[in-house]
């Protein structure tokens, strides 16, 4: 250092500040990550992350992808919120997977990724996730990384404990966080609460080669919240585990009202032998509206149906199909080991994490130890089902993981911590600060029966100074530690999408093969196909004026277009001819109150635009293609209605 | 026009790259020099395409395979009788060997990178071509394609 710039005195204040913050930094939180921390998480410029990952993107309504362990985001799946960027909800193709029994509703809340499975195993064929809102799931294909199906879910409100899978993707499910008065009878008083409100626990079946789903049947059940859910596996993989809350059925302050009770229950569901009653006959087939939306990926247009009814069994009929298990102060999270011999009920308001044992749970059921019966279904007795209870775990756990060790991991919302436990004993091994406020966390296939282990990531509910500021608004936070030693080691912190509720995450390997680069532009079937520069065209009827236009880089044809009039109808239907990985084209028009258009390669994607004043318009590509991008445009001519400007354009088929 | 190997940096590989190319008088002039083109482009292939069968008379099937493809893939960016965003393809069939047109369809980056004439043509166009992602079958119905449009010209 020049000590003219700097004299002595100045440094030696300079070195003591920092010293004095390094210290003040480290006594005031142990936010330090562990000494290795960013040769852990560095994955060198131009090389692969070793894991994908599947953030929920909260109230975003979307899903993120993230590579693990660097943390870096590639791409936000649009889901259930509208995306101009992707023209998801805008164009023509898709606007029909946002029809709901509501008409099109463009946002929803979106909560809980969940893969498909292969015996328990994450398959790398799809992954599901929740809309809390306007109850529905979605199919998100991870050969595309694109949405395929929405399907909603009637009878609904609140689809929280949802979309969680059985064994071999079965069923999805999807529960009521919020009872609702069910079917013809809507118009209630809001205090006849226990009289008239009911849960619904639906089980929507996933056709095993398409992944096409279908609302099987629903089960009607006693108006408590229905939280979430996980499947058993192996030995319990015939049942579904619900936690839920609320079992004093209060209708108002719920902070204080449903919090009364000791003990709140998981509903154990044996989902098999509810399939024997719906194929007996005991299913009543019950009112139940529900928009059915798939995308086709050779037409890349997507249909929406619209269904009523549905088939529902009430357990008053169906003896020995479901049982409660007592589990205190409002559970939150419900999860099963990987040997599926154990269920874990988090606590919110809890003091211990109680274990449940599957095979007790039978025991008991044949041996009849019933505490009482609620609603037509028994209670199982709590120490004829426990296995044990974790003492002094921590306040407020919520969710349970595993790894491949026979060791469990909790997130503890109200002490801000992930705990680790054994399954042997049930003595807790270690605990790691988070921050801050840990809702849900995740394991690579944590919730498998096969975990991959070595990571967990902590999905918090609060960053506050974790971050540069950004307003009253900050940023979501994620946080990734090892778990390869007996002790938990921070290694990193980044940030996410809205709120990450749930995440799920699998090996590279299983997945990255598979990505499609582009769709075959001789398999495209799509009805206003343009296939080849030969077939442009602009086509008028009546006032609806159809633009069969082709993108290659880096023209788009036909570039002039003449003719259009005020109040008409005008549908620009892009075919991308490009069949080259990373070509995709975009395409904007001046004055469009829609969106852009984004268009891989070998699809056809459509904007409608409705022009309201004559004049000259200006269109152009809007994803960066080649060295002649910015050459990539043309004119649209808008006369006034009425006038006599006749139709006219380069396209090559005239 | 002698084959020539790039040994040096940068500076010397942009300098050989440019002075590799001569006049470019463009595809006019590059046709009539066809039979000479065509035995140039024989000495050093690049691609994976290293021999193309063909039979004495020409394949009206193929052909006309060939030319509904062309019609989809290629025709955005070659017309056939004159320059567009890439080289007229009428008479291309004359002009180079039957293996150049099938690798820059099959093996397009690696043409670009290496083909001495191939790159040459980027330089005079530069939009890079892009891969066309068809297979060896329908390249192939293509080159026939182009060779019935050449008897005709």
């Amino acid at each position: 250092m020049n000590p003219g710039l700097f004299p002595r005195s100045v440094v030696v204040a300079i070195v003591m500040v920092a010293g004095t913050l390094f210290v003040a930094c480290n006594s005031a939180k142990d936010a330090g990550a562990a000494g290795d921390a960013a040769s852990r998480v560095y994955v060198a410029p131009g090389t692969h992350d070793e894991l994908y990952a599947f953030m929920s993107g909260g109230f975003s309504g979307q899903m993120s992808v993230y590579g693990l362990p660097s943390g870096r985001l590639f791409r936000v799946i649009p889901v259930f919120s509208q995306d101009p960027e992707k023209g998801w909800g805008y164009t023509e193709e898709t606007i029909p997977m946002l029809n709901t029994s509501f008409g099109f509703v463009p946002w929803d809340d979106a909560h809980h990724p969940e893969f498909s499975m292969t015996d328990g195993v994450p398959d790398g064929r799809w992954i599901f996730i929740n809309g809390n809102n306007t109850p529905r799931i979605a199919r998100i294909d991870l050969t595309t990384f694109r949405t395929t199906e929405i399907i909603e879910i009637p009878n609904s409100a609140g689809n929280h404990s949802s979309p969680f899978t059985t064994e071999n993707s079965e069923y999805v499910v999807a529960g009521t966080r919020f009872s609702i008065p069910m079917f013809e009878n809507q118009d209630v008083p809001i205090e006849s609460y226990k009289e008239n409100f009911r849960g619904m626990l639906s089980f929507v079946s996933v056709d095993k080669e398409h992944g096409n789903m279908d609302i099987a049947f629903q089960i009607l059940m006693p108006g408590f919240d229905y939280d979430l859910a996980h499947a058993g596996k192996g030995p319990s993989a015939d049942w579904m585990f619900f936690s839920t809350y609320n079992t004093e059925q209060a209708h108002t302050m719920l902070e204080v009202e449903a919090s009364q009770n000791d003990k709140d229950f998981i509903a154990a569901i044996n989902w098999k032998k509810a399939e024997q009653y719906v194929a007996q006959g005991k299913a009543k087939k019950m009112p139940g509206r529900y928009a059915h939306n798939v995308y086709d990926e050779k037409s890349h247009t997507a249909t929406s149906t619209m269904k009523d009814g549905v088939l529902v069994l009430d357990p008053k009929d169906c003896p020995d199909m479901i049982y409660f298990l007592p589990t205190p102060k409002s559970p939150h999270g419900a999860d099963v080991d990987p040997t599926g011999e154990y269920i874990v009920g988090g606590g919110k308001l809890a003091t211990v994490i109680p274990v449940f044992s599957f095979s007790k749970m039978l025991k008991a059921i044949d041996a009849k130890k019933f505490d009482a019966t609620v609603h037509d279904i028994p209670v199982l007795s709590y120490e004829a089902v426990l296995a044990g209870e974790v003492e002094k775990p921590g306040l407020g756990p919520l969710h349970t993981e595993f790894d491949n060790d026979g060791n469990a991991y909790t997130s503890m919302f109200v002490s801000s911590e992930i705990v680790k436990w054994s399954l042997k004993d049930f003595t807790v091994l270690d605990r790691v600060p988070t921050y801050y406020s840990i809702g849900h966390l995740m394991i690579p296939g944590g919730d498998s029966k096969k975990p991959y282990g070595k990571y967990v990531i902590a999905l918090n509910k609060i960053t506050k100074d974790r971050y540069l500021p950004t307003g009253p608004e900050l940023t979501q936070s994620a946080q990734l530690y090892d778990i390869t030693g007996s002790k938990m080691k921070l290694l990193s912190d980044f940030p996410t999408i809205g709120e990450p509720h749930y995440a799920q995450a699998l090996p590279a390997e299983l997945i990255k093969e598979k990505s499609v680069r582009a769709y075959k532009i001789m398999e495209n079937t799509h009805p206003h196909v343009t296939l080849g520069e030969k077939d442009t065209r602009v086509e008028r009827s009546g006032k609806v004026v159809r633009v069969y236009i082709t993108s290659i880089r880096s023209h788009f044809k036909p570039d002039v277009i003449e003719g259009i009039k005020v109040g008409d109808e005008v549908y620009f239907h892009l075919t991308n001819l490009e069949q080259d990985w990373d070509t995709p084209h975009g395409f904007a028009i001046k004055g469009a109150r829609t969106a852009e258009l984004l268009v891989m390669p070998g699809e056809t994607q459509t904007i409608k635009w409705l022009p309201d004043r004559p004049g000259i318009f200006p269109m152009y590509c809007t994803d960066f293609c080649s060295a002649l991008h910015q050459e990539m445009q043309g004119y649209v001519r808008v006369s006034p209605a009425g006038s006599s400007v006749a139709l006219k354009h380069n396209g090559l088929k005239q | 026009m002698e084959h020539r190997r790039i040994y040096g940096g940068i500076v010397a590989a942009v300098l050989l790259f440019i002075s590799g190319c001569g006049n470019s008088g463009g595809e006019q002039q590059d046709t009539q020099a066809a039979a000479a083109a065509a035995e140039e482009t024989a000495k050093a292939t690049y691609g994976k395409i290293t021999e193309v069968s063909m039979d004495a008379q020409l394949n009206a099937e193929y052909a006309e395979k060939g030319e509904k493809i062309f019609n989809v893939v290629c025709s955005a960016c070659h017309k056939l009788d004159e320059r567009y965003v890439g080289p007229e393809l009428g008479t291309v069939f004359k002009r180079r060997t039957p293996v150049y047109i099938m690798n820059m369809m099959l093996d397009t980056e690696v043409m670009l990178e290496k083909d001495d004439t191939a790159r040459c043509l980027l330089q005079e166009y530069l939009t890079k071509m892009p891969s066309a992602q068809v297979n060896e079958t329908d390249a192939r119905y293509v080159l026939e394609h182009l060779r019935a449009v050449a008897e005709t010209r």
